[in-house]
């Protein structure tokens, strides 16, 4: 489904990304593991065909297409889906009616038709249950006075809604605790499907006993350093980022 | 001619005339360099202009001025009702409101051009002395030679009593308007003011408050949109002049391609006015590099105890806004035309009556497509 080579990229001049490769393959969950600066946040945004984030060298194929010749709401629209780690307020906008344009523009895109609002209330209705999260927050502008945790809430909703086939989510851990943790991993456990993927870029572990991913990544430096099955989360906890340092220094000497 | 055509359009003195005109001096200069002969009253609208203005809902109550003069043929006053009545004298219309007013009167200005550049010129006097009155007021023209249109207004809203005024300017780039409104407020008046501004070659609107009487209020909200190289002057002029009296202004500014905005807000609270509330908003949003918009909001206190806020800004769309609705899937020109009507909703939001929300929410949406930059 994606497959990453000898990914470069570089933010405001400094390059970021220093040949990251990586493979995805429908039905999988990878989760991106490093310490701050390692390149996490940059990867989800480049992925996701943000301004700014210049790729200098390398490859990404989406569905064997080049992702990174498309439009941001093209690759939302073939089914790219970014959990942002900083949800935007955007005041003005009501919530319901961004939602059902946005599911709409895809729809449209892809040649389907779109939904009406009843057929799309439905929906909604559905995925809100899935993630506790209360009918009034829809009547509100877009994450405008949304609390931290209702905001990583409204991203993992706006993605059962969407249902994309290539999720990316940018350390919707972050902020959150131990029931909405819980929540925002039942939202996603339950769009787990052998067509769809999930990038799930995190700083710890715990999210990981939640969400247990097929292959755990450690990005440090703007590269993988180290592969592995879910137990490679586990080793990091007990040891740390350090640990992986030395290997690599090891292995380099 | 552009000291002539100042004469005309100014209220205060020589000097504070030619200030207030800073930002504006270039467009009336070429105003003035041209020649304009008298608009023609009788001209018959097109079906296309009529349209524009034929609302369901105002039938009945509906005044027509055609260049300045009231159009007999146009206007439709079978529903209005003994509580108005209008008189003229020497082209100066006078307007009584006595009573309570349940629907909406409408009263449209066209400014129909002729084959030479045309100008008209109207003053009208209202008095609304008691109950309550909705006024919505229509602006249009029609492309061509030019027009260059000026209406004086002095509106004094009696103790008590209230007027609702909405009022929507939507020109082509080849009407020039000058507009004066000159309100006096009484005791425990109010006012509430809605203004739409579109398009034009230069608009300028003078808005002048006294909140002369106790508790007097005024409630003020606008919005221009402007793009291709319309040139709006939008200055405010309210005065505190009675204790306990209240202002509340909203206003936004959105300019696209060549387009000029100005806003000056100016509240006074005079010695004396203590007990008065006074708070002036205006944010700004620029979708092209060409574009260009100064505020200038002034407060002046001179009474003691007063709660007054104010704050203007110019600004740019949020670029990671921008990019949160495109990563959801909406196209580039749909995600900014939802920033920019967001923008301007909270002015429209004062509206009570749902299908003119909706009216005004619509005829603004052409002139906040997307952008240009």
């Amino acid at each position: 489904m994606l497959k990453i080579e000898n990914l470069h990229a570089r933010v405001a001049g400094k390059e970021i990304l220093k040949g990251l490769s990586l493979e995805v393959k429908a039905g999988e969950v990878h989760a991106i593991m490093g310490p701050n600066g390692a390149g996490k946040s940059t990867l989800g945004n480049v992925l996701a065909g943000r301004e700014g984030y210049e790729v200098t060298q390398g490859s990404v194929v989406y569905e064997g297409k080049n992702l990174l010749e498309l439009e941001p709401e093209e690759r939302a629209a073939v089914g790219v889906f970014l959990a942002f780690q900083y949800p935007v307020e955007i005041p003005g906008v009501n919530n319901t009616y961004f939602l059902r344009a946005a599911l709409n523009a895809q729809r449209k895109h892809r040649g389907e038709a779109e939904l009406d609002s009843m057929q799309f209330l439905k929906r909604v209705r559905e995925k809100l249950a899935v993630l506790h999260l209360k009918d009034e927050l829809l009547h509100r502008a877009v994450n405008e006075g949304f609390s931290g945790g209702e905001k990583k809430r409204n991203e993992i909703f706006q993605m059962a809604l969407l249902e994309p086939k290539l999720a990316i989510l940018d350390e919707t851990d972050s902020g959150l605790d131990i029931d909405a943790l819980k929540m925002v991993a039942d939202g996603v456990n339950a769009m787990r499907s052998p067509e769809r993927a999930f990038l799930v870029v995190t700083h710890y572990q715990r999210l990981l006993d939640y969400i247990v991913p097929d292959f755990v990544h450690v990005l440090a430096d703007g590269v993988m350093v180290e592969s592995g099955d879910a137990s490679l989360a586990q080793k990091l906890e007990e040891h740390g980022y350090a640990w992986i340092a030395e290997r690599k220094l090891a292995g380099a000497a | 001619m552009a000291a002539a055509l100042l004469e005309d359009f100014g209220r205060g003195d020589a000097r504070a005339r030619e200030e207030s005109w800073r930002y504006s001096k270039m467009a009336l200069r070429s105003l003035a360099q041209q020649e304009f002969v008298a608009a023609n009253a009788d001209a018959e609208l097109p079906e296309t202009l009529r349209a524009q203005f034929d609302w369901q809902a105002t039938r009945g109550r509906r005044v027509v001025v055609v260049n300045g003069a009231v159009s007999e043929r146009y206007s439709d006053f079978a529903d209005v009702g003994s509580m108005v009545t209008v008189a003229e004298t020497g082209g100066t219309y006078a307007v009584r409101i006595d009573g309570k007013i349940d629907e909406p009167v409408q009263v449209v200005y066209v400014n129909l051009p002729s084959a030479q550049p045309s100008r008209w010129q109207t003053n009208t006097s209202m008095v609304i002395v008691n109950g309550f009155a909705t006024l919505v007021e229509q602006h249009v023209g029609l492309d061509g030679a030019g027009v260059l249109g000026a209406s004086r207004r002095r509106i004094d809203v009696g103790e008590g009593a209230r007027l609702d005024l909405i009022s929507l300017c939507d020109l082509p780039e080849s009407v020039s308007l000058y507009r004066l409104l000159d309100v006096h407020l009484a005791a425990e008046a109010t006012l509430r003011a809605t203004h739409v501004l579109l398009g034009g070659r230069l608009q300028r609107l003078d808005m002048q408050v006294e909140l002369a009487g106790e508790q007097a209020r005024l409630e003020s909200r606008g919005v221009f949109a402007l793009r291709g190289r319309a040139h709006v002057d939008t200055q405010l002029d309210i005065r505190h002049v009675a204790r306990d009296t209240a202002c509340d202004i909203v206003w936004r500014g959105i300019a696209d391609q060549r387009a000029r905005g100005i806003f000056h807000g100016a509240i006074t609270v005079a010695e004396g006015a203590d007990g008065s509330d006074a708070k002036l908003s205006n944010k700004n949003l620029l979708l092209s590099p060409q574009a260009e918009i100064d505020t200038q909001p002034v407060l002046e206190i001179y009474a003691d105890e007063v709660k007054a806020a104010h704050g203007a800004t110019v600004g740019q769309i949020d670029e990671r806004a921008l990019f949160y609705l495109r990563s959801r899937g909406i196209p580039l020109a749909d995600a900014r035309r939802m920033m920019v009507t967001a923008f301007c909703r909270e002015v429209l939001d004062g509206i009570t009556d749902q299908d003119l929300r909706n009216r005004l929410g619509g005829l603004l949406m052409p002139h906040v497509d997307g952008g240009s930059s």
